[in-house]
This record gives C-alpha cells, structure tokens and sequence, in this order.
C-alpha cells in the first residue's frame, strides 16, 4: 500500500461517518489539505512521503470517526449533569430486578446441582437479558428530559421547596388516609368482601380462601391491625397542621420499621391463611410490601443532608 | 492524577477556549486551511490539523464564514473567510476576551510574589 492509498482509504473512512449531502466536498477538502500536510512534513525531513509516514502522520491527526464527529455539532443524549443519577438508576433497578427474580428461581425444589445450573441459565435468559429492557427506557427518559431542557431552557426553573411540605398536597395524605381505613377493614375481615360483592351468596370455597388461621388471628395479626391503624391518627394530624413536624416524621419511620417488623413476624411465625395458595400468595406480597419499605427507608436515609464539615479534614 | 496531567488538561481546556476565537482572528481575509493553518502557528498558536479542518466546516454551518472552492492556481483549495455575521461576532468576543483579559493579568499581578 502507497501513501497515496493509505490516505484515501483514511478519507474514506471519515466520509462514511458523515451526511451524505457533506460527505463528498469534505473529503474532496480533506484530500488536498492531508496531501499538502504530508508534503510539508516530507520536505521538513528531507524523504519523499511514504506509506510509513503516512500512517503515523493520520495516527496523530485522529481516529477517522472521532475526526468526522468533529465536522459536525456535539449530540449529547443524556446531559453531563444527569450523568451520575442515570447510572445510579440504572444500577439499583438492575440490581433489583436481578435480584428479586433470582430469588423467586431460587425459591423452586432443586434436587441436584444440575437443577440450580438450570435454574440460573432460565434467570439469565429469562430475567437479565430481557432486562435491559430498563437502562433503554432511562435512556429515553433521560434523552427526552435533556431535549425539553436545551427547547425550552428556561421551563424547568428550580423552585424552593419547604422542608415540612406535604409531598402531593393533603389530598394525598386524605386518599392515602382512605386507603389504610379500607385496607385495614379488608385485612380484618377478608371474608366481609365477598359478602359485600355477592351479598352473602359466594361459594363456601371462597370463603375458605380467605380464611386467617388461628394462629395468625391470636399471634401477630393484632399487632399488625393496631400498627396500621396508629398510622390514621398520624396522618390526620398532619392533614390538620398542613405540614410534616420533624417530630411526625420520626413518628412515621418508627412506625414504619415497627410494621416492618410485625410484618417479618407474620412470615416467621407459620400459615397466615388455612389455604396454602392464599397463604404462599399473601407471604409473597407481604415480602415484596417488607423489601419496598426497606428501600424506601434506605433511600429517605440517602437523601438526608444534615450540612456539616467533614471529619478529619 | 499527576501535576503533569492536571497541566496538561487544564493548559487543554485554556487552548479550546480560545481556538475559536484564534480561527476566527485569522479569517478577516481568504484562506484555505493549511494556509490558516501555518498562519496561526507562525503567530504562536498551533492548532492541530484534525480540530482545525473540522472546525472551519463548523463555523461555515454555524452561518459564520463563507467558503468558495478556488482551482485557479494549483490544486483545488476551499478558501474560508468570514461573513458579516462572523464580523460581529469576531468583534463582540474579541471585545469579551480583552476584558477578561485584562482582569486575568490584574488577578495574577496580585497572585504574583
């Protein structure tokens, strides 16, 4: 290969990376002046130019994509500046989906060490390549909120936001109120639904379904009922101050951690249910409802900032 | 990172944000790129040839310089020079790079032993 082919085999290559209307003038351009280039540099050394020099003198011009990326306007998909929360996101939501797939794979009778090789090749083409199904939808989630930034620059203003305010405003806190009120009224007595839905005329097995064992019912499923209640005064007293107290909100993560506990008390303790599709089902949410607690108790302790100097420095 | 890394990116990032201006400095008459090229450099401001040919498409989208390829004399060159658009701006930041040049040399004055 001569000098004159290493060139253009390099003008090819930078053409092939840019639009078509641009791509022929440029590398008409960029021939002449990266022949001029090598003449110059041949005549300052005092040798012809050759193939040698050729490829060191492109080698040091830059590689052909990053040289065509320059010919045109800087894309940034994901801003610098949403860099480190794209990646925290993409991160923790991989590590949960992995995880809590992994552990329902887990959780299925394995007899042998061939069985858990089975299980975990059906996790990886089950659960961890489908999965980057996430880190393409924060792309396009991190894309477009840099796009709306850069069109409208000046729409996203930072506004100041009051330490005690009510996350969604009290109409929040009134349907978060109704909720517990409904659910702990389901949670006491289940069978009451199916009355209220069928008017006292469902089938016996129904109500087998939703039937609380004696152990639950004289164990932990009091303490449970009066934690979630504890939560109706809580927020009530919020709704009428129009503010989180800090000592209300110490108030909240106490009594979510002690939920959080009773919770992990019914699971130990035995069948929460007499049937054991009810049963398996309820444990299974109940363990999902304790990991969501648990992250979100880890991300309110993330997010505290309490400014002080550091230690030692 | 080492004191010569640090140099070395912190002198880079001076040197990108004057080459603009530079190009633009030497583009009140017609030039083609090698010629500008040596021009900047015989100046003491050597620019490299994969960021300065580039750059000179750039600012000719950006509706800053107009550009006509000569095949008169020689090879077939692509001379740039700048616009009435690319006059203004040349004058509005050469004006801003006074300023901030000025208050630089006052701040490492004071910095000075």
């Amino acid at each position: 290969m001569n000098a004159n082919e290493v060139v253009e085999s390099y003008i090819t290559d930078v053409a092939l990376q840019l639009p078509r209307r641009q791509r022929n003038d440029v590398a008409f351009e960029l021939s002449a002046l990266l022949h001029e280039e090598l003449q110059a540099r041949a005549e300052a050394h005092g040798r012809p130019v050759d193939a040698t020099m050729a490829i060191e003198f492109l080698t040091a011009f830059g590689r052909p994509v990053d040289v065509a990326a320059r010919y045109r306007p800087q894309l940034t998909i994901i801003d610098p500046s949403d860099g480190h929360a794209f990646w925290r996101a993409t991160v923790i939501g991989l590590i949960l989906i992995w995880s809590l797939s992994l552990l329902q794979h887990l959780a299925a009778p394995m007899a042998s060490g061939w069985d858990l090789l089975g299980v975990l090749s059906h996790w990886w083409g089950g659960t961890v390549i489908p999965s980057l199904w996430w880190p393409g939808l924060l792309v396009a989630s991190f894309g477009t909120s840099a796009w709306v930034r850069r069109r409208w620059p000046h729409a996203p203003a930072w506004q100041p936001r009051a330490r005690d305010r009510i996350s969604g405003g009290r109409a929040a806190l009134v349907a978060t109120v109704l909720g517990i009120v409904c659910g702990l009224g389901l949670l006491i007595d289940p069978r009451g639904l199916l009355d209220l839905l069928f008017a006292g005329r469902a089938a016996p097995a129904a109500y087998e379904v939703l039937t609380y064992t004696d152990r639950f019912r004289q164990g932990p499923g009091p303490w449970l009922y009066a934690l979630l209640a504890m939560n109706i005064p809580l927020y009530l007293t919020v709704i009428v101050m129009r503010r989180w107290p800090p000592v209300l909100r110490r108030a909240e993560t106490a009594l979510g951690l002690l939920t959080g506990a009773a919770m992990t008390w019914v699971l130990l303790d035995g069948p929460i249910f007499i049937s054991p599709v009810s049963d398996r089902v309820a444990k299974i949410l109940m363990a999902l409802i304790i990991v969501m607690m648990l992250v979100n108790q880890g991300v309110a302790l993330y997010r505290r900032v309490r400014p002080s100097p550091n230690q030692g420095s | 990172m080492t004191d010569v890394d640090a140099f070395a990116k912190l002198e880079l990032e001076l040197r990108r944000g004057v080459v603009v201006l530079a190009t633009l400095s030497q583009l009140r008459t017609q030039r083609y790129g090698y010629e500008l090229r040596q021009a900047l450099a015989q100046q003491g401001m050597p620019i490299e040839e994969g960021t300065l040919y580039p750059l000179l498409r750039r600012l000719e989208t950006q509706g800053l310089l107009s550009s006509e390829w000569k095949i008169a004399d020689g090879p077939p060159r692509r001379y740039y020079v700048l616009n009435a658009d690319g006059r203004t701006l040349l004058s509005r930041l050469s004006a801003s790079w006074q300023g901030m040049n000025e208050a630089m040399g006052r701040l490492l004055r004071e910095e000075s032993p």
